[in-house]
Formats: structure tokens, sequence, C-alpha cells
């Protein structure tokens, strides 16, 4: 079997919904086990109000709470029975990290999430390239 | 340019700023600071009367939100180890900026209180932030480190208030109506709340903002800052939003939305990039001034009350950003300092609400499932 456990990595971009697809299409075919990862990321960094650094978690448990609900949902219609996990951090270090201590042989990401900062400081991507234990397949 | 053209200017400005923190993921009080600073330099704008206003008030609706933030059942329950750490991460800092500030830069004794009072402060929210994040604020060294932090910041509030009030009769009212708000506003408001609020007109709101502008008023005359007791009143009335999660936030909503962009954008419109830049020097010394003692005086407590994470803690009990700039603001008001003081505290504020944060995130960052197993092993 060439995967038997495979890591998704999802935030809820269309990149990383066409991540999704193709993991789900692979752990169909592979038989793999499957677990999508969720990465809340930073809040804002140096905030200057209690009540700013509350409303962004807020607005991001609620927004990954129902990302879970929808990839959980997905993968069930494809008959594959998905483990979801969310984390907080940075993506590329929780990713490797996660895929590390998991023993997955394979992680599967977008090419690109949906932050200006991916774009200035390099993608997610290529940071799990450099770091990830594994295989890494990046979609397109 | 006009007053209208000023704020069509700003409230471009105040939009880009929210975008780019949204994007950037940094907060959106530094872009707007950042922001201020370009706009004030690059236009050469002074600060209008309007913003002027806008910006103290919003000042001191900060200063309410801070302490409507703060968990008085944690701080009674951790007393000991948040006032012990909380006063001494105040106290140090204070004392050895005001000396260096008098005695090493030659700036009068009202400007040393100042400078002392604005680099003595911790972040509330920064420390929040980096808590919440890593899921330490379920800890109890999290518990501890915000608790210590409210200690602080009071520290600063009461320092800001007293230090500089005059003893004219207007302080007899100006102490009298703070006690009878502190007293009397937790008391009637479950009553105001249940027949007036709830409603798009908002009245709760404005209560509060009447005994705010009552108290800056009062503070005025009295030649002191209200910044104590509206903390205070902030304080007393935690409870009651602790239990009315959308008052408090209907709050944040109006204060965010108009009140807090003017007040960062003001204190970056009065730092002078040019004035920094030819004290690089003093900028240095007094970013040092804060750090040493803060690192210094915590470290042995914070060894103490939050082992094995002293440094940790340490660190970012020294970091500052919102009270900072309410007490530099307030020096550069009140005329006791000149805009070269006031750009090389607020720049002070800025590097300690960053450099420490990146250093305790990147290098001693506690793992939250360790600590919390800690927790419950009693450890």
């Amino acid at each position: 079997m060439p995967f038997s456990r495979i890591l998704v990595a999802v935030d809820g971009s269309e990149s990383s919904d066409r991540a999704f697809a193709k993991a789900l299409e692979l752990a169909v075919l592979t038989r793999a086990q499957m677990t999508a990862l969720a990465i809340e990321g930073p809040l804002p960094a140096y905030a200057a109000t209690i009540g700013e650094v509350d409303e962004v978690k807020r607005e991001k448990d609620a927004f990954f709470r129902a990302l879970a609900e929808r990839v959980r949902a997905e993968a069930a219609r494809s008959g594959v029975e998905l483990e979801v996990e969310l984390r907080a951090g940075h993506a590329a270090e929780t990713i490797s990290s996660f895929a590390a201590e998991g023993g997955y042989d394979l992680v599967v990401l977008g090419h690109r999430g949906h932050f200006l900062r991916d774009h200035l400081l390099g993608s997610t991507a290529d940071r799990v390239v450099e770091h990830a234990p594994c295989p890494v397949m990046i979609v397109r | 340019l006009s007053d209208i053209a000023v704020a069509a200017v700003l409230a471009a400005t105040v939009l880009l700023a929210s975008t780019i923190s949204v994007e950037l993921g940094l907060s959106v009080a530094l872009i707007e600071l950042f922001a201020g600073v370009l706009v004030g330099n690059a236009f050469s704008l002074d600060v209008p009367s309007w913003l002027d206003f806008i910006g103290t008030f919003a000042g001191i609706v900060l200063t309410f939100l801070a302490g409507a933030e703060v968990d008085v059942p944690q701080l009674r329950r951790e007393w000991k180890a948040s006032f012990s750490i909380g006063l001494l991460s105040f106290f140090g800092p204070f004392v050895v900026v005001a000396l260096l500030a008098y005695y090493g830069l030659g700036w009068n004794h009202r400007q040393a209180e100042i400078a002392g009072i604005a680099l003595s402060t911790t972040s509330l929210a920064v420390v929040y932030a980096v808590l919440v994040e890593t899921g330490l604020n379920r800890t109890v060294i999290g518990k501890r480190l915000m608790s210590a932090t409210f200690v602080t910041d009071l520290g600063t509030a009461a320092a800001l208030s007293i230090l500089f009030i005059k003893p004219t009769l207007w302080a007899l009212p100006f102490v009298g109506v703070s006690v009878l708000l502190v007293a009397a506003l937790p008391a009637v408001t479950p009553w105001f709340f249940s027949r007036y609020g709830d409603r798009v007109i908002e009245p709760e709101i404005k209560l509060v903002f009447a005994c705010l502008f009552l108290l800056m008023w009062l503070g005025a005359r009295a030649h002191s800052h209200a910044v104590l007791p509206a903390f205070v009143l902030g304080l007393v009335m935690s409870g009651h939003y602790a239990s009315h999660r959308k008052e408090q936030e209907r709050m944040r909503v109006v204060a965010f939305a108009f009140l807090t962009p003017f007040f960062f954008l003001k204190g970056g419109m009065n730092v002078s990039l040019g004035a920094l830049w030819a004290n690089l020097g003093v900028l240095a010394l007094l970013f040092g001034g804060k750090m040493v003692p803060k690192l210094a005086g915590v470290y042995p407590l914070a060894r103490r009350f939050t082992a094995p994470h002293a440094v940790f803690t340490t660190l970012l009990l020294s970091t500052g950003l919102t009270f900072g700039t309410i007490s530099s603001l307030y020096g550069l008001n009140a005329g006791i300092i000149d805009r070269t003081q006031f750009s090389l505290l607020i720049a002070v504020v800025v590097l300690s609400a960053i450099v420490p944060t990146v250093i305790a995130q990147r290098f001693f960052q506690p793992h939250a499932e360790g600590e919390l197993a800690r927790d419950r092993a009693g450890g």
C-alpha cells in the first residue's frame, strides 16, 4: 500500500479545498487513514486591547468549527472516516511537527493560503516541504 | 488642509489600517499608530483639535475597557502572586526610568515622572494574546500572569492620576464623584440596563460615556487624569460584563469602530521621526531603563510563583503598549513633555510591545498541554 496515513491541512481557502478533494481521492484509492489538520493561525500580534484578541479568537473558533463539520461531511460521503484536529500556532511548524508525531507518510496541502503573509514571507507549502518528515503533495 | 479634508484622509487611513491588520495578522492599533507616524510626518499634518478631543476620550474608554476585563475572582484567588509580581513590575521600571531621565537625561522631575509611568506599564492585551494563542490562559501560570498584569496597570493608572493632582478645591469633587460612581454604578446598572438596555439607541453605552466624560472634566479641573477612576469603574463593572457579554461586545464595537483608531492615529501623528533619528542613543538608554529593572526585578519573584517558566513570565511582563501610549499622550497634552520626549517614549513603548514578545515566544514558550498536566498533578 503506497500510503497508510494521510495528513491533509485545511484552512477553508479554495486552494485547501482542492487539496482536501485530492487527499480524499487518494484515501479512497489506497484505503489510507486520513486526518484533516486545521491550524487556527496566530491571533493579532501586539494587540492593544483584550477585546480585539477576543473577537478574533471567537471568529476563528466559529469558522474552524464550521470547517471541521464540512470536511467531516464530505469525507463521510466518500466513505472515509476522517479525524479532524484543530491546533493553534504557526501553520508550517505545526503541520510538520504533527506529521512527525503522528507517523504520517504523506502530507497534502494547497499551494496557497488566504493570508497576504504567505506571499510576503514565503508560503506555508514551501516551509512544510522543507521541514516535513515524509513526502509532501502540493495541490494547485 | 481643512478639518473635513483631514478627517477624510484619516478615515481612509483607518480603513487601510484595518485591512492591513487583517492581512498581516498584526494588531490594528499598532498599524494605526504606524499609519499616524507616516501620515503625520509625510504630510506634516498637525493634530486638529477635534482629533485631540476624540483621542483623549478614546484613551479613557480604552482604560475603562481594560478595567472591565479584570477577572476579579481570579485576582482574589492569586492575590499574593499577583500583587507581589505586579507591584514590583510597576515600581522597578518606574523608579529606574524616572531617575535615569532626571539625572541622566536632564529632564525635569515632572517629565521624569511621566517617563517612569509610561515605561512601567505591562500590556494586558499583548500578554493575553500570547496566552490565548498558546492555550496557556487555562493554566495556573497564565492566570497568575494576567492577574499580575492587572496589578501593574493599576499601579500605572494610580500614578498617573495621583502624581499630577494639584491641591485645589477641584480635587474634592473629582475624588468624591469618582468614589460615588465606583460605588453607585454597579448598583444602578442592573435596574438601568434591564429597563433601558438592549436597544439600538444604546442607553447603556451612553450611561458609561456620560460617567467617563464627567470624570474627565473633573479630572482636568483638578489638574489630574481620569485614568484611575475610569480603570476602577471598569473593574467594578467587570462582573456585570462577564455575565452580559453582548453589552461588552457592543461597547467594543463603538470603541473600535470610531474611538480607538483616532487615539492611536493621534499618538502616531505626534511622533517626530526626525527627533527619533537624532536621539537614537537616548532611545536605547530608555529602552534599557525599562527592560533591565523589569527583568531584574520580576525574575526572582517569577521563579518563586511561576517556575519553571520564570523567563517567559518576566519577558511578557516587560511588554507595554496601550497604557504607555495613554501616559505619554497625557504628558504631551498637559504640556509636561515636549514632542521629542513624547516620540522617544512612544518608540520605547512600541519596541517593548514587540521585542520581549518575540523573544518569549521564540525561545521560552511553555507547552500548554504539559502545563495543564502539571496543574492537574498539583505541580
